[in-house]
């Protein structure tokens, strides 16, 4: 394997979880909850991948149950924002303080570890060999021999792609966000579409979160997504809705933290080279909203005087 | 007139804060009767050890100090509708601005080593968070997402700076040098670590509560918070309102940094100041932003976190559970009123004579 393949296969590697995460995200962005608690979900998730990995030794398992936990948990935050109408800003805010403490809280009560927990008993997820692939050049290494949940996520960037332009449902989550209104004279039930977006964007947090832990390492420790939900918060924001937007954004910054890996330390001291990823969404940030400048990208924040 | 219900009644007594704190006791007791131990007397005893003589009170509320100071800071940046969440940065920031100054310059005259080290923390957060400020002001950059991003750029620019140009060579990596003996604020309460910042940090407090509820300047804040139109409508300088909210909750932010190294630290190291910055935007929310409720709720925080330790200290439970409590405690509050609500709904519906005059629910009312 060539410099260049393993480069582009780390970056296509790295990429994984944050556009897992942003597809997730995107359809809360729809219904105009858009939230701050991606990186809490995504943290939840290396954790309980983990765990239900280590109780059940099998991958499988825990890709289910860390994805049937994740649906829970958006269920609880739906109904947290629509029915009990709290402000999805400071519910998510709380989620990711919440993730940081709760899996420390659970890692020393349940295996009494502090900072990593790592076991032979975790599975990781096996790589899977494209048979018509693997032989290609450049091709087949890239491509072939990436984690299943890499290949699941480009196939929803597909199947996203597809649904935001022939079903009703995405017309519904839209309109969830623009019209609520309008919705609900069409028959529609707003609150029920709200919490089904916050179920998607948590379902695929906690799986971002998982091929953290069980797909790029076998291991948990604490706070491991640093800062990647957040990321993918700035891609769902850049993105303004186009899915191939999200793709490439998502990939840009894959390759950026396979470059902040591979850079050599005596170039350039480390803490710079991780910071390339930030940079990246800083400068996108920045160059994003000085060209549209329209007030639309903003995040949605409550209103503290009541 | 529909009767008012019970829990409606209630609820009104108990208050946003009060409601949260009783769910945030019920989940401590759960937790606690979950991993095995009685309740009441674990919490006693963390209690005991939190409050349980003076020097305990002196330990348990000097370790919030900076933690208030950083409060008040994101707290001034949301009355100006400028949701600073970049806080751990500023921190981190403001720390190691301190920590140089402390080391690098000096001895001097401790009063003046003290001044200009708080300056060059503040002067440090002040600019990152005001430099924000004038990107969201002129360019329409969301403050929210860049200074979130802000926060690991500078934590990385920070742990380079401790790991390389800045470093001890004395010690293990990742930390300065100690700074100066005058530029660490006298113990005040012997064998404490409860330090004369506790008067720097009260006359903060006044100034953030005159500042935000009684100052020009802070009612320019808040009329450019609750509503920029009508602000820029009546002549008020909208753009300078968000640029100062920003630059003076990063300053109070990186003064808040810099408290931990003056006050107990000594020096500046990589994990100095792991997740007050969050802790402090989360008072900041339960405190509704207000220099008030964020006091009060930061001395209940500092109860809490102290209890927690006790509670490991006694029985192993992991003092992680204060983070645990206190982000429950935030999403209890916000979602308070919301829950009485559909209670009140519920209620309403169930019985009474006045079931015909039923509402609708009030699920899928937005705001």
């Amino acid at each position: 394997m060539t410099a260049l393949e393993a480069f582009l296969a780390s970056g296509i590697r790295f990429s994984t979880p944050i556009l897992l995460a942003a597809l997730g995200c995107l359809p809360t962005r729809w219904t105009r909850d858009l939230n701050v608690g991606l990186e809490g979900a995504m943290l939840f998730g290396a954790f309980f991948g983990v765990v239900t990995g280590y109780a059940a030794g099998s991958a499988g398992v825990a890709v289910l149950a860390t994805a049937a936990l994740g649906a829970a948990l958006g269920v609880a935050f739906g109904a947290l924002v629509t029915w009990l109408r709290a402000s999805a800003f400071v519910v998510g805010t709380a989620l990711n303080v919440l993730a940081g403490g709760l899996t420390v809280y659970l890692l020393r009560s349940w295996f009494g570890v502090k900072g990593a927990f790592s076991s032979p008993r975790i599975p990781a997820l096996a790589a899977v060999e494209l048979p018509g692939l693997s032989h290609l050049p450049l091709l087949g290494p890239v491509l072939s021999g990436q984690s299943p949940l890499t290949y699941a996520a480009w196939l929803l960037v597909g199947v996203l792609a597809w649904a935001s332009r022939h079903t009703v449902l995405v017309r519904h989550l839209k309109a969830a966000g623009e019209h609520p209104e309008a919705l609900r004279v069409a028959g529609g039930n707003v609150t029920r579409v709200r919490i089904l977006a916050q179920a998607w964007c948590f379902t695929l947090c906690a799986l971002a979160g998982l091929q953290l832990s069980l797909g790029q390492l076998t291991l948990f420790t604490e706070g491991m997504t640093s800062g990647l939900g957040f990321v993918a918060l700035a891609v769902v924001i850049f993105c303004r809705g186009s899915a191939a937007l999200l793709v490439a954004m998502s990939a840009a910054f894959g390759l950026a933290s396979a470059l902040s890996v591979r850079l050599d330390t005596a170039v350039l001291p480390p803490q710079f080279a991780q910071m390339l990823p930030y940079l990246v969404a800083f400068g996108g940030l920045v160059v994003l909203s000085r060209r549209s400048r329209v007030a639309e990208s903003r995040i949605l924040t409550p209103t503290l005087e009541d | 007139m529909t009767r008012p219900s019970v829990v409606a009644l209630v609820g009104r007594r108990l208050g946003r804060s009060g409601f949260a704190a009783v769910v945030a006791v019920l989940l401590a007791l759960l937790l606690i009767r979950l991993q095995g131990f009685a309740p009441l007397p674990t919490v006693l005893a963390g209690l005991r050890y939190a409050l349980g003589d003076p020097s305990r009170i002196a330990a348990t509320f000097a370790w919030g100090l900076p933690l208030l100071v950083a409060a008040l800071g994101v707290a001034q940046g949301f009355r100006g509708g400028m949701f600073n969440i970049g806080a751990e940065g500023q921190v981190y920031s403001g720390a190691l601005a301190a920590a140089v100054v402390g080391a690098y310059l000096g001895p001097l005259l401790s009063g003046l080593h003290l001044l200009l080290c708080l300056l060059a923390a503040s002067v440090a957060g002040g600019a990152i968070a005001g430099g924000l400020g004038w990107l969201r002001a002129h360019w329409g950059v969301d403050e929210v997402l860049s200074s979130l991003l802000s926060n690991y750029l500078l934590i990385l620019l920070c742990t380079y700076l401790a790991n390389g140009p800045l470093r001890d060579p004395t010690r293990q990596s990742g930390s300065t040098r100690n700074v100066a003996d005058t530029a660490m604020f006298p113990v005040i309460l012997p064998h404490t670590e409860l330090t004369a910042a506790l008067f720097l940090v009260l006359a903060l407090a006044g100034f953030c509560w005159w500042l935000a509820e009684r100052s020009v300047a802070g009612y320019r804040w808040r009329m450019t918070g609750a509503s920029p139109g009508f602000a820029a409508a009546v002549g008020i300088d909208v753009a300078g309102a968000r640029i100062s909210a920003m630059a003076v909750s990063g300053a109070l932010c990186g003064v808040g940094g810099a408290l931990l190294v003056m006050t107990s630290q000594g020096r500046f190291w990589t994990g100095i100041g792991t997740g007050i910055g969050w802790d402090a935007v989360l008072l900041a929310l339960v405190g509704r932003a207000r220099p008030v409720g964020v006091l009060a709720w930061a001395a209940g925080y500092c109860v809490l976190r102290a209890s927690a330790r006790g509670v490991e200290q006694a029985t192993g439970i992991p003092a992680e559970l204060s983070s645990v409590l206190i982000a429950v405690i935030i999403i209890a509050a916000a979602a308070r009123n919301g829950l009485l609500a559909v209670l009140a709904d519920r209620l309403r519906r169930w019985g009474g004579p006045d079931r015909a005059r039923r509402r609708s629910a009030p699920a899928g009312v937005r705001r």
